[in-house]
């Protein structure tokens, strides 16, 4: 849409040629009744939505069960061995909860191109940890500053600042210790070494300064200045803080389940505009949601001065580009069989229609 | 014999002012064993010179380090990260033990370089996260002020988050494929990791945070193993992976590594405690230690250490002397400087080297 040019996906390479008859969707006109009513839409009410209603796909069940494997695997990724203190602070921030949507769009990714659950375990667990390990450094005072994260004291408030970035450095290093041990991957599979390698590059790149760091950078230079930011810095922030992590998850499991090139590019698009979508439908409910409503302060972002999407584009555009990023997302996993596409498709919608 | 004289032209262990180190022999205050240990040696047939080898290596080292950090968007991060890794006084050992021990197995050292340069990258790193206010709160590193000095706290976090990453990016991006199965990178990728992981270098920095640590012997001697034997000793092992050295040669690349990293630190807490406050904080480029063994053992019993890891360490190269011969020296040189230090490099790059431990460039 020539309205929004500015969402250019940078750095993407050029997507091969769309695939051949989508099965499960009739192509929509572009409706505005989408948007204009999402925000009145319950989170995990998904019936709401008329491209799913007719899957029979139980999506909260699915949330929960994959979040549970993730979560037996990590809890023995890290036993607490010695020295005691830095892996109790690493299974402190690890273990406290949270959705699992990075490792949940891993596993959902590499079961979309026909791989196994399994086999997408310790992907999925290595995006969850570095996930784990970016929310640490984040709330250190030097960064965010934030004293809680999940309603408890935050990894430095309750282990000091020192074992906290040693904590997140050690988990960024278990990511990718974890990634690459073919101890941990079952025997029944045999994953091609040369898989893991290519894995290893996409989620080294998509954290370092092409990634995560560059958003957070541009995140932290961004706070307190007096003027906004512009769209394309922040659509840059958004990308790189959120979406890339995102875009990691997904190809590295499609990489790792033995997914093609194309797949591989498809998912990484889906991933890039749900990310951005994330962001921009947090902007939305920061403005249009009640503190209660939210489970967290409400109107922060306009009380902290930082740009949002309502505040460059307004309301309403915001909510048209939340719509277009949410078609395009799903125009990325038609091709697939609709089956194994259900969970990425109610994820995108999760991520638009929640309501906190 | 050729080789002592071209590299340990002066024994001079310990030293008592590191600018004189070679223009003046020092009295030797305690038994060296350099001229016993030639015996040992594998014969040779031609001089090793381990400063014009050392040379060298580091500018190809540096040539790979600056081409892969160069300045993109956004700016500063970049800038942050070869303000340390390219920092001026770096003596690059982990990067040169590691092509070492690649050649030493009889692989080239192209194969060994973007690893080597990884290694650099993860140490710097680790350097950069050790001077943090909230951690040894150290203003200068190598004579200048560190990082978060003049980049600000946040974004020096920000720098070692980045360069870890661009450590694993390097090795899998520009080690040849052709010539490195997609195994042994993946090995390679899980050494790096584990070393600077909770069970490696970041343990042995939470061991030095803690108040209760450093008064025993075994104490002493695991900070040091942690933050000083394992990087030395992931790299000799990247270096023989790479290069495609069989398990039981790993195996003794590691126990070689380990020693030699921690010899190295031994000697330097000796030359330390005698020449109080030179080449201490400020000057160092490498990662301080508040273990001491000098502090904790005296002495006496610090020398003794030495001589016990000298002794380790050609054992374990004994077996590569019979295979490989004259490749071995390098790796044999390594042992002799950590304890003589017969020699301060100068290069382009180390012009206003201060006196750093090999291991912590």
């Amino acid at each position: 849409m020539a309205s929004f040019a500015t969402f250019h996906l940078a750095g993407s390479r050029p997507l091969r040629p769309p695939f051949p008859t989508p099965t499960m969707t009739v192509l929509r006109p572009p409706s505005r009744s989408l948007f204009l009513s999402f925000p009145s839409l319950n989170a995990v009410e998904i019936k709401a939505d008329p491209s799913v209603a007719t899957t029979e796909f139980d999506f909260k069940g699915f949330l929960l069960k994959k979040a549970e494997s993730v979560n037996r695997a990590l809890d023995l990724a890290i036993p607490v061995i010695h020295p005691k203190r830095i892996h109790e602070a690493m299974r402190y921030s690890l273990l406290a909860g949270g959705k699992r949507i990075r490792p949940v769009l891993c596993i959902a990714a590499c079961e979309i191109v026909g791989g196994d659950e399994a086999q997408a375990i310790p992907p999925a667990c290595a995006v969850e940890m570095i996930h784990t390990m970016s929310l640490i450094h984040d709330d250190l005072p030097c960064m965010d500053d934030d004293d809680l994260r999940r309603g408890m004291p935050s990894c430095h408030r309750a282990y000091g600042e020192s074992v906290a970035v040693l904590a997140g450095d050690a988990l960024l290093a278990l990511a990718f210790q974890h990634l690459v041990d073919l101890r941990n991957y079952p025997s029944s599979i045999a994953i091609p070494p040369a898989i893991l390698v290519r894995a290893t590059a996409e989620l080294a790149r998509c954290i370092g300064t092409e990634g995560l760091v560059a958003g957070q950078l541009l995140d932290m230079e961004s706070t307190g200045l007096e003027d906004p930011v512009d769209i394309d810095r922040l659509e840059f922030i958004h990308l790189h803080k959120t979406a890339a992590l995102l875009e990691a998850s997904v190809v590295i499991g499609a990489v790792v389940g033995g997914g093609s090139d194309s797949e591989v590019e498809r998912l990484r698009r889906y991933a890039r505009c749900i990310g951005l979508l994330f962001q921009v439908v947090d902007d939305i409910l920061d403005v249009t949601k009640s503190s209660q409503e939210l489970g967290k302060t409400a109107a922060k972002d306009l009380a902290s001065n930082k740009t949002t999407y309502p505040k460059l584009l307004g309301l309403e555009k915001s909510r048209e580009f939340a719509d277009e990023l949410l078609r395009d997302a799903k125009s990325q996993i038609e091709g697939f069989d609709s089956l194994k596409a259900a969970p990425l498709l109610h994820l995108a919608n999760y991520i638009a229609y929640r309501q906190n | 014999m050729a080789f002592s004289s071209t590299v340990f032209l002066y024994p001079n262990f310990p030293l008592r002012s590191p600018s004189s180190q070679i223009t003046k022999p020092r009295h030797q205050s305690f038994p060296i064993r350099c001229s016993e240990s030639i015996a040992d040696r594998p014969p040779m047939s031609s001089p090793f010179d381990l400063r014009s080898y050392w040379t060298s290596m580091i500018s190809h080292i540096e040539a790979d380090l600056d081409a892969a950090i160069p300045i993109a968007y956004p700016d500063r991060i970049y800038e942050s990260m070869r303000y340390s890794v390219l920092s001026n006084g770096a003596k690059r050992a982990p990067p040169i033990m590691c092509i070492a021990a690649c050649e030493l197995v009889g692989g080239d050292r192209s194969i060994a370089l973007p690893t080597a340069s990884a290694l650099e990258m993860v140490h710097t790193a680790s350097l950069i996260h050790d001077d943090l206010p909230c951690m040894d709160s150290a203003q200068l590193r190598r004579g200048r002020p560190s990082n978060h000095a003049v980049f600000g706290v946040g974004l020096a976090v920000l720098t070692g988050d980045a360069l870890f990453p661009l450590a694993f990016s390097h090795v899998v991006g520009h080690t040849p494929a052709s010539l490195v199965p997609p195994q042994a990178i993946l090995r390679v990728i899980g050494e790096i990791a584990r070393t600077v992981g909770s069970t490696g270098m970041a343990a042995g920095q939470m061991f030095d945070l803690l108040p209760e640590y450093g008064g025993e012997q075994e104490d002493v001697i695991v900070v040091l193993e942690k933050k000083f034997g394992e990087m030395a000793e992931c790299s000799a092992v990247c270096g023989g992976l790479l290069g495609g050295a069989d398990e039981e040669e790993l195996e003794r690349l590691r126990r070689y590594g380990r020693a030699v990293g921690v010899l190295y630190e031994v000697v330097d807490d000796v030359l330390m405690e005698e020449d109080k406050g030179v080449g201490g904080n400020g000057r160092s480029g490498k990662m301080r230690s508040n273990a001491s063994v000098v502090r904790a053992l005296g002495k006496g019993r610090a020398m003794e250490i030495v001589e016990e890891l000298r002794e380790k360490a050609k054992e374990e190269l004994k077996g590569f002397g019979d295979k490989y011969g004259e490749r071995v020296l390098p790796l044999y040189s390594f042992v002799d400087y950590a304890v003589d230090r017969g020699f301060k490099l100068e290069s382009h790059v180390t012009a206003v080297a201060g006196d750093s431990a090999p291991y912590s460039p």
